[in-house]
């Protein structure tokens, strides 16, 4: 299998919103509580010594997804073909153990009662992914996650995670194999503005 | 269908329904051009589009679905959307909520027109036949030069002024210089001659973005993008001097987060250390400047420990900032924008900022500010087809408000000024184009006089404080639903000039026109016909781009075009355009301004004028000892994103606030101003000025400066929000909060704050 994933620099994230934006209309969600893909911005430090990073969050696919280990219907899937964490709504029964049990806050439930999140832009339009063909190793345009294609600097990616790693640093290859068993992304370190430190909280 | 399927029947299907059925209903009363929509027809398909959210025209690319836009994203290599040749296009946050905006159920979807004092919903025949009786009897009993234009987002802005300005001969305006950017850009066009320059970011090594938030406010995807890639690939300085924590200010090298309205006394320190290092271009003051005396005389006592005790940023930073613009230079760039133009002593302080990219010498080179130009001229298609228009404006009377300094010499009505002339008896009527006065300035003031008007006329899509007061209310289509064209000028490509243009990609929602079919039925009914005699837009766009040998398909098909090479350093070839042909550091030959200077004591020279509760804008006191200023966020437009679900809960989830149940806007203040009154995020707070007060909810963090208090513009009272919700800090403005120079609205408020009680959901 090769693992598909994501990549994050937050030092090149702007907390723009056009990632979760473009989540939301590419995937038809209409239900303003529903966010597959959301930005969280961090504050830290007291005035005039304040930073702020952003980070873009969604489902990290993750290599042993909790969410599915605790399904008690096995709705949820983690595809040998890609790693992609999919969902088969018509098993889903809305008993929220998935929400739980996912660290990202990354599943998240409709006026329907059935569970929801990304499924990497699999196919297009709504739906949960599940069932979908499996993804290309090198993708063409057009088969990119929304968020990715509409992140206006470039901070988000995603692909086969062997091809991520080679695009990034060596801290961020490192930190990622260092637990390769957990999330599908590989986030670059954040570096803080002149003069402030991040150690300080 | 099964019950789980229709379970899943989504906004998508909704949206297609909704848009069919009020087509249906539309139907028999509209004759549209089926000839303008190409694409409407076949399912799953692409087109280009521009989008006019922010009036950036990036282009964006739109999937279609049975006739149904259901998604977007930019245009690669485009001029706007793009970093330049062969880079990704994209939208931003609020650019792909736009399909939110043309197929929103609160959309105004068919004419309206006001009978027996209610406004009342009518056939397009009716609505036009009763615009121009109305008209004609405005004309009769008051003369066209009692009746305003004033336009926000036009798409076809050029029929509004065809119409309104040269044939019904209205020839005052409301000035976006009076609301947006008068200060920056009136001192910029005295300086250098040029109205606007922009940062050429992409190949800046120096980027000091004053009051200005580039990452969150642009004109198009090109200037976040050209910024970040030239700190990647040049380790570009990026410097952020504003008072709130903004994203510009994360993506920042340093944030200066300086004492507000003191910026003026910050350039002066930076100009006295260049000159003091020897950094400043003497070839280029030289041979290029006039008036460099008077500046190095007006800094020469400027030290940055001078500065140090107004501006609140000590002299070591005012000296590493100074020195390393100055060492970039001329690849280095100081840009005020509404930060600074937003305060009642912003010419002065802009002025300064200006002088100090004359004294490094960055004017129009690589890296340094821009004069964009398109470099080419499109065909005046009046001239091609042999139609002299007439200019019925020129020659009217127009009031002279000489008890006004300001309109003395600025060439429209300045915003805050026009409730008088309502009450004066010089404005009696009201033409609005996709514009929203009542969040621009004073709006209380401006709410009465709309009412007091005899005639008010608007093209819009939601019901806001405008819209319920218009007698007559047109449905405008959006860029999505006509044809659209644009060239330029400032973009990812810094040294060519294009032409950007889409065609409709979608039949209008409901009863929706396109501005030429609105303005040329107008036209028609007024007798004015023969001045609008193209088929559509299209042929007049067609008409236009004969000149440059392209036609509208050719570039609406690919979305853009580079058409013309431009230099750099134009001032080479024919000077500046200014008085002396020079880069004026001095404005004493600007005769307007000098007699203004004259008049208020005032140095034509830069000079530090600090908020005085006289001139220059009203300082905090006792009673209202904290200072608001409104402005913008990424994820919200000047326009009409506050009516957006998608928009709102966006800027609503950065900061917590997604699931508050609250469709607002929020207070950022900071925790040492917050305590002592008692108020916690999530706090309904009131907000007092001497003038009046609003209440909204609070958002108590660290990233706003100390006894300074920001919200975001454009929601509460007259607004487009849901129920109005949240505050609109204009209605706490007046007549008086004015810049004295150029009549921008002063939107910095001393007020107080206190908790009312009940949190937000």
């Amino acid at each position: 299998m090769s693992q598909w994933g994501f990549y994050f620099d937050p030092d090149k994230c702007i907390g723009c919103h056009a990632c979760s934006q473009a989540c939301t209309v590419r995937n038809d969600i209409d239900e303003g509580d529903v966010t597959w893909r959301r930005v969280e911005h961090v504050g830290e430090g007291t005035f005039p010594d304040y930073e702020e990073i952003s980070i873009s969050m969604g489902c990290y696919h993750c290599a042993e997804p909790e969410c599915r280990d605790v399904c008690p219907t096995h709705a949820l899937e983690k595809r040998a073909e890609d790693g992609i964490v999919t969902i088969e709504q018509d098993r889903c029964i809305g008993c929220n153990y998935c929400s739980y049990a996912c660290p990202y806050g990354a599943i998240q439930f409709g006026e329907d009662g059935l569970a929801q999140k990304c499924h990497g832009c699999l196919g297009s339009g709504a739906g949960d992914g599940h069932g979908s063909p499996p993804r290309e190793e090198s993708e063409t345009a057009r088969e990119t996650p929304a968020c990715v294609d509409n992140c206006v600097t470039g901070a988000l990616d995603s692909g086969p995670i062997n091809e991520l790693l080679r695009g990034a640093s060596t801290a961020a290859a490192e930190e990622f194999r260092s637990d390769d068993s957990g999330p599908a992304v590989v986030l670059e370190p954040a570096t803080g503005t002149e003069g402030v430190s991040g150690d300080d909280g | 269908m099964d019950e789980d399927e229709r379970s899943k029947v989504r906004r998508r299907t909704f949206l297609k329904g909704a848009a069919g059925a009020l087509s249906v209903a539309a139907a028999g009363c509209v004759d549209r051009d089926s000839g303008a929509v190409a694409h409407a027809e076949a399912a799953h398909e692409t087109a280009y589009n521009n989008c006019w959210i922010c009036r950036a025209s990036c282009g964006q690319e739109v999937t279609l679905e049975d006739g149904t836009a259901v998604d977007l994203t930019g245009v690669d290599g485009h001029p706007k959307a793009s970093a330049g040749p062969g880079a990704e296009g994209t939208l931003c946050s609020k650019g792909l909520a736009q399909l939110d905006k043309t197929y929103n159920p609160n959309r105004i979807t068919r004419p309206y027109i006001r009978e027996d004092g209610e406004l009342r919903s009518a056939e397009w025949d009716e609505a036009i036949a009763y615009a121009a009786e109305r008209l004609e009897s405005f004309r009769e009993e008051h003369g066209p030069e009692k009746l305003l234009r004033y336009q926000g987002y036009p798409i076809g802005g050029e029929f509004h002024d065809l119409l309104f300005r040269d044939l019904y001969g209205a020839p005052i305006q409301v000035g976006r210089k009076t609301t947006c950017h008068g200060p920056f850009s009136d001192s910029w066009e005295w300086m250098a001659g040029y109205g606007r320059e922009w940062p050429d970011w992409r190949n800046s090594e120096y980027m000091i973005a004053w009051g200005r938030n580039p990452m969150e406010c642009f004109r198009g995807q090109w200037e976040p993008k050209g910024i970040m890639e030239t700190i990647e690939e040049n380790d570009a300085t990026l410097v952020c001097i504003d008072p709130r924590y903004t994203k510009t200010a994360e993506v920042a090298d340093r944030w200066i987060p300086i004492e507000p309205r003191t910026d003026g006394a910050l350039a002066l320190a930076m100009g006295h250390v260049i000159i003091e290092e020897g950094l400043h271009d003497e070839e280029f003051i030289e041979e290029w400047t006039y008036g460099f005396d008077a500046y190095r005389e007006a800094v020469a006592d400027k030290t940055p420990e001078w500065a140090a005790g107004i501006t609140d940023v000590d002299a070591e930073t005012i000296r590493e900032v100074a020195i390393g613009f100055a060492e970039a230079a001329p690849r280095a760039v100081a840009f005020p924008f509404t930060g600074l133009s937003f305060q009642g002593n912003g010419f002065k302080n802009c002025q300064n900022v200006h002088a100090l990219n004359g004294l490094v010498g960055n004017i129009d080179r690589k890296g340094g500010t821009r004069h964009w130009r398109a470099g080419f001229s499109l065909t005046d298609p009046f001239e091609e087809r042999g139609i002299d228009v007439p200019a019925n404006h020129e020659g009217r009377p127009t009031p002279d408000y000489d008890d006004y300094p300001y309109q003395r010499h600025i060439r429209d009505l300045s915003h805050n000024a026009v409730p008088t002339a309502v009450e004066r008896g010089d404005i009696r009527g009201f033409v609005n184009n996709w514009s929203a006065p009542l969040k621009s300035g004073n709006s209380e003031a401006w709410a009465d006089a709309l009412e007091a008007m005899d005639l008010v006329i608007t093209v819009d899509a939601f019901w806001s404080g405008v819209s319920r007061r218009a007698d007559v209310v047109f449905p405008g289509a959006s860029t999505l639903e006509q044809p659209f064209l644009a060239t330029g000028g400032d973009s990812a490509y810094s040294e060519s000039g294009w032409v950007t243009a889409s065609d409709a990609l979608i039949e209008p929602v409901g009863d929706c026109r396109t501005d030429y079919e609105i303005y040329s039925a107008l036209a028609t009914e007024l007798g004015w016909g023969e001045y609008f005699p193209w088929e559509d837009a299209v042929e007049f766009y067609d008409e236009q781009l004969s000149g440059i040998g392209r036609s509208f398909e050719d570039i609406a098909e690919r979305s853009y075009e580079i058409v013309a090479d431009v230099k750099y350093e134009q001032w080479r070839e024919h000077g500046f355009d200014t008085e002396t042909g020079k880069f004026q550091f001095d404005l004493d030959v600007v005769d307007g301004y000098a007699a203004l200077a004259e008049e208020t004591d005032v140095s034509t020279a830069p000079e530090w004028h600090p908020p005085d509760d006289d001139l220059y804008g009203e300082t905090t006191d006792e009673e209202y000892p904290l200072l608001l200023t409104d402005g913008f966020v990424q994820q919200l437009s000047r326009g009409h994103c506050q009516a957006l679900d998608d928009a709102r809960e966006e800027y609503l989830d950065r900061f917590g606030f997604r699931y508050e149940g609250y469709d607002g806007n929020l207070l950022h203040i900071n925790p040492s101003d917050a305590d002592p009154r008692g108020i916690e995020t999530g706090d309904r707070v009131r907000v007092e000025s001497p003038d009046g007060h609003v209440e909204l909810v609070a958002h108590v963090y660290e990233g706003v400066r100390p006894g300074w208090l920001f919200a975001v513009s454009g929601f509460g009272a007259y607004s487009l929000a849901p129920d109005e919700a949240g505050a609109n800090m204009m209605t706490m403005n007046t007549e008086r909060h004015v810049e004295p120079v150029s009549g921008q609205v002063d939107r910095n408020l001393p007020v107080e704050v206190s908790r009312v009680g009940g949190e937000t959901a």
